[in-house]
């Protein structure tokens, strides 16, 4: 079942959340919304606790939750912390401001967030009744999946970049369309 | 993401815990993502029984914790992926237990369902039937339904399919046998034409030993006057042919259309929900019509064609096997040729038709957008931007038709290329004397006529293959279970207007529930006043009163009567809403408000608009009550179409009264005004509203105000505003807001 007006449960809709739901927390102004911290490893600093990240700043200590601002465009620039509240906690404009250890931590939350195996081969293509089957090869292996209303669930992120949302709500990612070997190419060459 | 086939849940616990104990299992799952590396695979089992909770990591114990010791356990969502989480009670800790890719999640938010309402009310629940894959891949071949459908095309039986189809249409089966018999009736001619020809050249053009006697000429004339017949003949049969099959078609398409309607009318809104406006449009207009094209173009012209291949063939291969072998062999041939060359156009055509959309979709977006577009004189970006995509399609376009220029005569001349070869055959056959002039044109007028079923049958499969889907979309919707079911029924007459809510929980998604053990009990007469930030469930609650979906938990009662065994119709007949986004139906000011009562008298709907204040604006239109509103109708503004849907539900005169943010749109005067209205609409009936501003509540006898999807505080205005909870927070910061502007 789906909420009457929501998005899809194809994993496309709003942005990523913990399990405290959304919107919680105490009311703020705008005043306070309108405020930018912007992080750097002078006013923050993150660990690791219990698997999860959490961050320290002067005003606040906890899970942190990392969010792409620019996902299709800034992989790791533009990054929003979010607390336990889903209020945000600052921006860190780069993660390579965090050298070091910190930077890698971020990294991997990053990437364990945004959980989007890379496409380096398409194998097959099969139409039907609507959908699409996909045998395609990742770093982890071959993998098959399905998609469903093809054109509209390969997303061109970039003028290269191709993201494509299968069935169950999973990501797969193609970083440069024009890199692919032309037997691949030609396969997904014409939804795009 | 499919993988190879795995061992159960169950059955990887027993492996790693032989002491595993079905009966005392909460619940148990496996996931493969590491919860450290995002980029590794692990193999992460988990089982929580009624002690303990263990969870082991490739094969090797890692957690282990008493389930008294655990608070709750919740799913986070990542993008792509979701992990799982539980808080501790000894140190308040939350500790991340594992991780998934979204492929498990609907599974997951059932099993951690379980596992919160065994902590919390310590009783192991049975598991739903196979929560995983349940309603979202076919059982037996794995693949995923068609969005919103529990019919899977791949393993749907075809022939069942076709004989339901062809059930449908037992009430047209005269229409059709007749029509059958016309097929027959039609090759016979078809095939009847050169034959005549054939006596046409040799018994009268190329007989040079007849005198031109009376008898010979009028001999001739009987030939001519036969061929003349016999044309009129085929047309009069497909005329004939035409008129039944359309006939047919048609009744059946209306059928068709009826019963897909009608059950989507049936269906629970959470069910419609799950298809778009756009996918039901589809389903009644486009699948309807693809079966009826496919019944009444495609099937009979096939049926057509394939006699005829038949009945030439026979006929050749009893003339001269050799010829007719000359002439079918190649045939084979210039089908895969042609399939291959479709096959390339068929890409070409298609990224044209992307192209082509993507340049409809512009233009809507401009044309719809003219306005903004104007006013920040972005005018020459958005003709570069429409000019790019014309461009795109021109080149496309120019590829294709040169393509075809240049292959369609190299093509076409293969395909005659058989003629060639028959013109050599025939020649040396004339020449020898074992061939007339007659049949030579006899039988080439049948080479010509082979192509045109050869290309037909090659064209069939993806038809029926398109109306396949269209046919197996249909059934689905008419198959769909009727999810909020009328079940042992009760018709309420005359609702007192005593409203129940028992412990309720509810979510639409599996593992995250909107409202949770709410609890709440209403008096004839009473107005309820809803309050809470957004997001809170006040909707889904009003929702499932009106029963538009079902509780899991708990019951809703309406004077003591579980809303699920009301009839629905007898329900909502004595309930009426006002929504935040008010409706019209494109028609008159008058048919919208008659759409609930339409044996409503003159007086009757005039009363009902004074007592919303609806009637004096709509009598200053110059059309008065027959003003036709809509689409393509007047324009309204917001304070008057909320007005009308009033006097709707004044006229309605419902027992239970519904108000969802009612006006939260209008400026103050308006709401002033409509304030009013409402007040002579609650009096006497039970009402529920919700509404943002919290002056709209004055009148309201009680406050419930939900917070966290539970019932937070209840009490008169004065009561809560003592109180200094939520409430008091929340009229504070409006007050705040009403001071600023």
């Amino acid at each position: 079942m789906r909420p009457p007006m929501g998005m899809g449960d194809r994993g496309r809709g709003g942005p990523h959340r913990g399990p405290g739901g959304p919107d919680r927390g105490p009311a703020r102004t705008l005043s306070e919304l309108s405020v930018t911290v912007w992080l750097t490893p002078e006013n923050a600093t993150f660990y690791i606790k219990n698997d999860f990240l959490h961050i320290k700043t002067e005003t606040y200590e906890g899970r942190a939750h990392l969010c792409r601002e620019f996902p299709f465009e800034l992989e790791w620039e533009f990054i929003s912390v979010m607390n336990e509240e889903q209020a945000e906690v600052g921006i860190i404009k780069s993660v390579s401001l965090f050298e070091g250890a910190g930077e890698e931590l971020l990294r991997t939350e990053l990437r364990r967030r945004y959980y989007a195996p890379v496409i380096d081969k398409i194998l097959g293509v099969k139409e039907r009744y609507g959908f699409s089957y996909w045998r395609v090869h990742t770093a982890e292996g071959n993998v098959n999946f399905t998609l469903h209303d093809t054109y509209r669930s390969i997303i061109r992120a970039s003028h290269n970049r191709v993201v494509l949302l299968d069935v169950n709500g999973n990501r797969f990612e193609i970083p440069d369309v024009q890199a692919l070997d032309r037997k691949s190419y030609k396969k997904i060459e014409l939804y795009l | 993401m499919k993988k190879t086939r795995k061992p159960t849940p169950e059955e990887r616990v027993r492996e790693l815990y032989p002491a595993f104990d079905a009966d005392s299992a909460v619940a148990c799952f496996v996931t493969y993502l590491d919860l450290a590396d995002p980029l590794k695979k692990t193999e992460n089992v988990i089982l929580f029984t009624s002690k303990e909770l263990i969870a082991w990591r490739d094969g090797r114990e890692a957690k282990r914790e008493p389930m008294e010791n655990l608070a709750r356990v919740s799913l986070g969502r990542g993008v792509g992926c979701c992990w799982v989480e539980y808080t501790r009670k000894s140190d308040g800790e939350t500790v991340l237990l594992t991780r998934a890719d979204n492929a498990q999640q609907p599974r997951l938010g059932k099993d951690i369902k379980r596992i919160n309402r065994f902590l919390r009310q310590g009783v192991i629940t049975q598991e739903e039937s196979d929560g995983d894959t349940e309603g979202k891949i076919c059982p037996k071949c794995q693949k995923p339904y068609p969005r919103g459908s529990h019919v899977c095309p791949h393993c749907a039986s075809k022939s069942r399919a076709i004989r339901r189809l062809l059930g449908m249409a037992s009430a047209e089966w005269w229409r059709i046998a007749l029509s059958v018999l016309l097929f027959f009736a039609s090759t016979g001619v078809s095939i009847l034409i050169p034959m005549i020809n054939r006596d046409m050249v040799d018994l009268y053009i190329q007989n040079t030993e007849a005198e031109a006697s009376t008898a010979f000429l009028l001999g001739f004339l009987g030939v001519i006057l036969s061929l003349l017949l016999a044309n009129i003949l085929r047309r009069v049969i497909a005329m004939a042919r035409g008129h039944l099959l359309a006939v047919a078609g048609n009744n059946l398409v209306l059928r068709l259309r009826d019963m897909v309607f009608r059950k989507i009318q049936e269906l629970s809104i959470a069910k419609i929900s799950a298809r778009t406006s756009g996918d039901l449009m589809k389903h009644v207009n486009g699948d309807t019509q693809e079966i009826k094209r496919f019944l009444v173009d495609h099937v009979p012209n096939m049926i057509e064609q394939v006699l005829l291949l038949v009945g030439i063939s026979v006929l050749m291969f009893g003339y001269d096997p050799l010829m007719a072998a000359l002439i079918l062999i190649p045939m084979p041939l210039v089908a895969l040729c042609f399939r291959f060359f479709w096959r390339f156009m068929h890409s070409m055509f298609r990224k044209r038709w992307n192209v082509n959309s993507q340049g409809s979709a512009v233009l809507h977006d401009i044309f719809s957008g003219i306005r903004v577009v104007k006013s920040y004189g972005m005018e020459k970006r958005e003709e570069a931007r429409f000019v790019g995509i014309a461009a795109q399609e021109k080149d496309l376009q120019l590829r294709i038709e040169r393509f075809w220029a240049v292959l369609m005569p190299i093509l076409q001349f293969f395909m005659g290329f058989g003629e060639f070869v028959l013109l050599y055959y025939v020649g040396t056959q004339m020449l020898a004397g074992q061939m007339t002039a007659g049949e030579m044109s006899q039988f080439s007028s049948y080479t010509s006529m082979i192509f045109g079923p050869l290309m037909a049958l090659m064209r069939f499969p993806r038809m029926f293959m398109h109306m396949m889907v269209s046919l197996t979309r249909v059934y689905d919707i008419i198959d769909e279970n009727v999810d909020v079911a009328d079940g042992h029924e009760q018709d309420l007459a005359r609702i007192d207007g005593y409203i129940d809510i028992n412990h309720i929980s509810f979510g639409y998604t599996e593992g995250e529930d909107v409202l949770s053990d709410v609890d709440l009990h209403v008096k004839p007469g009473e107005f309820i006043g809803l309050v809470g930030r957004s997001g809170v469930g006040k909707s889904t609650l009003i929702n499932l009163v009106m029963r538009m979906y079902d509780v899991e938990e708990g019951s809703i009662c309406i004077d003591g009567v579980d809303v699920r065994n009301i009839s629905q119709e007898s329900l909502r007949r004595q309930m009426g809403v006002v929504l935040q986004e008010t409706f019209l139906f494109t028609g008159s000011i008058w048919q919208n408000l008659t759409y609930a009562k339409p044996n409503a008298t003159r007086e009757e709907v005039v009363q009902a608009a004074k007592m919303a204040g609806a009637h004096e604006f709509i009598v200053r239109l110059p059309d008065g009550y027959n003003t036709y509103v809509g689409e393509r109708g007047h324009t309204l503004s917001g304070g008057e179409r909320q007005r009308i849907a009033i006097a709707r539900a004044l006229l309605h005169d419902p027992r239970i009264l519904i108000l969802d943010e009612a006006t939260s749109a209008l400026d103050t005067q308006t709401e002033k005004l409509i304030q009013d209205a409402l007040a002579s609409l609650s009096s006497g009936r039970t009402t529920i509203a919700i509404a943002h501003r919290l002056s709209t509540l004055r009148n309201a006898t009680r406050l419930v105000v939900l917070d966290e999807g539970r019932v937070a505080e209840v009490g008169t205005h004065d009561e809560l505003m003592a109180k200094e909870g939520i409430y008091y927070g929340l009229v504070m910061a409006q007050r705040e807001m009403t001071k600023m502007s």
